[in-house]
């Protein structure tokens, strides 16, 4: 691996382990979290013919923010000609009263791979926390050889538990995951990703090169359970460490 | 009289008569009553309900609004390319994209648009907007349609007479309202929502066994 440029500030530090089968850059918000008002901005880029895979350390935390403020992030990713780059965050943790909203946008070339997944889940549930009173908002451009082939956008605002109970949003889940893969050989993992879904989730090759999955889950464990295979597969094995623990 | 110039128009355009085969998609409603998420009049309702406050009921408008503002073609064409990256799924996809193909048809067959193949809610935004129609009037009555054609197939797939399925549509009424008046000041920047069961039951209904709707 060589790594062209490196520049950081503020609480968003890189770690790039080593031994591992493919270039990683592990990030790592030594602030623990995002609160209201805080600004993160994000940049990679994987040049010509080059492969990296980018995770967390650990999953992220929206707090509590204060009146007013709202938490944002902001991440540009660039793939130029046969290159590879796994954008492979853990979840990010909604807490109650988080104003959290992030933007994901992807510039990739023709003959690129990229894979990413964004696990969300909505309050801690471990201490029964329900968010009753929060604002999530993710925003997903992918655009392959200058051309938008993949958009995403979510709003949830207010009460976020009751709107996950409805039956066409996510049916009492808390956890839920957005994948997808653009890339040559997209249409060759339909079926096997198919066979590894449980019914709380689905996948569709929406065009060439262009493969979506969505998944819902009670919580982020059962969340993982289901994830963590699919990652394994899609990146060959080459699935970070830290999303094992 | 005090009919609004063009009611009669897009009465015709947005009847199930007009030949865009809306009658062919169920939005992945057929899924969802495979899958015993839908199974009534009462669950059709609640499921309707959501598609107008967090899916394609909200967006598809925000849509049609953005297409009938634009000024030109290039911008109409900078929408359109938006709607379809939305698409959440395959068949999502088809839905839009040949209903509005089959629109543009038409539209530009009878009174002689320059009507490029659009999806359905850019499509009817864009012609609207070439007529000089009320865009609010407008609004109203693609939401209306889009609901009225889902709870049509409902009819085909449950147990839920006519009787039922005009009280679905009644009691969805103001949120057809809402979802319609929503989208008068929005832009591209406000296309979003949270139907994921909805867009998940649609990618179910690829592979679905029995099936009598193309989505």
């Amino acid at each position: 691996m060589r790594l062209k440029e490196l520049h950081q500030a503020g609480a968003m530090k890189l770690l790039f382990p080593q031994g591992r089968p493919h270039p990683e850059a592990v990030m790592v918000n030594t602030a623990g979290g995002i609160t209201g008002g805080d600004r993160f901005d994000i940049a990679a880029a994987s040049l010509a013919g080059g492969k990296l895979t980018m995770t967390t350390q650990a999953a992220e935390r929206a707090y509590r923010a204060q009146p007013g403020e709202t938490g944002r992030m902001e991440t540009c990713l660039e793939l130029a000609s046969g290159a590879q780059l796994n954008w492979l965050p853990q979840e990010t943790i909604l807490f109650e009263g988080c104003r959290f909203a992030r933007s994901l946008k992807v510039e990739m070339a023709a003959d690129s791979r990229f894979l990413m997944v964004e696990p969300i889940v909505f309050g801690r549930m471990a201490m029964g926390e329900e968010l009753q009173d929060a604002a999530f908002s993710d925003r997903v451009e992918i655009r392959r050889d200058g051309h938008l082939i993949y958009y995403d956008g979510v709003d949830l605002a207010g009460d976020i538990a009751a709107t996950l109970d409805r039956p066409a949003v996510a049916a009492g889940a808390r956890a839920m995951a957005a994948l997808v893969l653009a890339a040559p050989d997209a249409e060759a993992w339909i079926k096997p990703l198919r066979d590894m879904l449980p019914a709380t989730g689905g996948v569709s090759l929406v065009a060439d090169g262009l493969l979506v999955l969505r998944l819902l889950a009670t919580d982020s464990f059962e969340m993982r359970q289901s994830l963590v295979p699919i990652l394994d597969r899609l990146t060959k094995h080459g699935l970070p460490r830290c999303w094992r623990l | 009289m005090s009919i609004e110039p063009g009611a009669v128009l897009l009465m015709q355009w947005l009847s199930p008569a007009y030949p865009v085969g809306a009658f062919a998609y169920s939005h992945g409603l057929e899924a969802a009553c495979a899958a015993g998420q839908v199974t009534d009049g009462r669950t059709l309702s609640d499921w309707l309900g959501d598609l107008l406050l967090y899916g394609a009921g909200r967006t598809d408008p925000i849509l049609l609004a953005c297409a009938y503002r634009a000024g030109d073609e290039a911008t109409v064409a900078q929408v359109d390319a938006r709607s379809r990256a939305f698409a959440p799924s395959r068949e999502r996809l088809a839905e839009t994209v040949n209903q509005g193909r089959a629109f543009c048809q038409t539209t530009a067959g009878v009174w002689g648009h320059d009507l490029p193949d659009l999806t359905y809610p850019v499509a009817v935004g864009r012609a609207a907007r070439l007529h000089g129609l009320s865009l609010d009037l407008t609004l109203q009555m693609y939401v209306h349609a889009f609901v009225s054609n889902l709870v049509a197939a409902a009819q085909r797939l449950l147990p839920v007479g006519q009787l039922e399925g005009q009280r679905v549509l009644t009691d969805l009424a103001p949120l057809i309202r809402e979802a319609a008046q929503n989208a008068l000041d929005r832009d591209l920047t406000a296309l979003a929502g949270a139907s994921f069961a909805s867009d998940i039951a649609s990618m179910h209904h690829e592979t679905q066994y029995s099936r009598i709707f193309r989505s």
